[in-house]
């Protein structure tokens, strides 16, 4: 399915960075299985939770990272409407929306900015580039809009953090 | 030298880098080399909080980090955050180059001034007028990118920069740049 609904294989015209062609050009019925179930919002959601209450045993700090995945949601949710940037896919298959920043990409990155000064933390940052790199390999995205995820997640962890400590 | 002084240099230097890359090579360079650097930065600082030793991150913490930041390599990582926001959330190269300038000079020249000011703006008792002023001369270096439109860009960064909005200045800078280039 990976590259299948491309615009760029229907019209030619979608300028795409290297990175992106190559995981989309990765041809592996495990990864994209990996990468469709990822993409399911329920089990994406129900997954994340589940991480977020499994490696952090205060509720204080639970409460913070969730705090800043729902800002960081909702910042990647306004920017989406903002640049109006269109999908490399189309068609059936592909997500509904815009495709700048990618929110799973946001969430993945918040979730590991959260745990930055954990030992567990490298797994948190393989997690989270595991979470981008099956959206590029999906075509859902290009490279950008993981780029542009990263930002957003940094300063609403930062924003919520600060509040946390100060406010 | 002091340390706030090299700090600032470093920091030039690191802006004036990421302009040679989107004037040199493209925006999709800048991008990848600093999201890696970014990833790369987070992997060090979370080792040394880790109480892990790396020497060259030692040596720069010692040599260019403030006092009393968050975690080692703070200043680092909101800076190449900062640029990072310029490279994904500006599309035209002119609008991310006029970023990085007043980024680099702008901030850099605010900090460099502002600490031997007088007059404290009444608006924020840690900063100065003189570097406000600083931070809006230097950041007219953005006309060479963006024309005219670097006088509205330099006072409305240098008027957010001098707010104490408890979010580092390398990540305020660069949103404050996005908005005003976006809607101007």
């Amino acid at each position: 399915m990976a590259g299948a609904l491309l615009k760029n294989d229907l019209n030619g015209t979608l300028n795409m960075d290297a990175l992106t062609r190559a995981a989309m050009g990765i041809n592996s019925p495990a990864l994209t299985a990996v990468s469709l179930l990822l993409d399911n919002d329920v089990f994406f959601a129900v997954l994340i939770l589940a991480i977020i209450l499994l490696a952090e045993r205060r509720n204080d700090k639970r409460l913070k990272i969730i705090s800043a995945i729902a800002l960081a949601f909702i910042a990647g949710f306004a920017l989406k409407d903002i640049y109006a940037i269109q999908r490399p896919c189309s068609g059936l298959g592909c997500p509904a929306g815009y495709s700048f920043p990618s929110l799973h990409a946001v969430t993945a990155f918040t979730l590991m900015v959260a745990f930055l000064d954990k030992r567990e933390y490298p797994l948190f940052l393989v997690f989270a580039l595991f979470v981008a790199f099956t959206r590029l390999h999906l075509g859902f995205h290009t490279f950008e809009d993981i780029a542009g995820a990263l930002p957003v997640a940094i300063l609403s962890y930062h924003i919520v953090d600060s509040r946390w400590k100060y406010g | 030298m002091d340390r706030e002084e090299k700090r600032q240099a470093v920091h030039f230097i690191v802006c004036m880098a990421a302009l040679a890359v989107l004037l040199l090579s493209s925006r999709d360079w800048l991008l990848g080399i600093t999201f890696s650097v970014l990833i790369v930065g987070t992997l060090l600082i979370n080792l040394t909080m880790r109480k892990n030793r790396i020497h060259l991150v030692e040596w720069f913490v010692g040599e260019f980090e403030r006092e009393g930041v968050r975690f080692p390599g703070w200043g680092s990582a909101c800076l190449a955050t900062g640029v990072l926001i310029l490279a994904a959330y500006m599309m035209q190269p002119a609008g991310i180059a006029a970023g990085l300038v007043v980024l680099g000079i702008g901030d850099g020249l605010s900090t460099l001034v502002g600490r031997r000011g007088s007059h404290i703006l009444p608006w924020n008792r840690k900063k100065t007028a003189e570097g406000t002023l600083a931070f809006f001369a230097g950041s007219l270096v953005a006309w060479v990118f963006v024309g005219p439109l670097s006088v509205p860009l330099a006072a409305l960064a240098a008027l957010g920069e001098s707010l104490d909005l408890g979010v580092d200045d390398n990540l305020v800078i660069p949103v404050v740049c996005t908005i005003v280039l976006s809607v101007l």
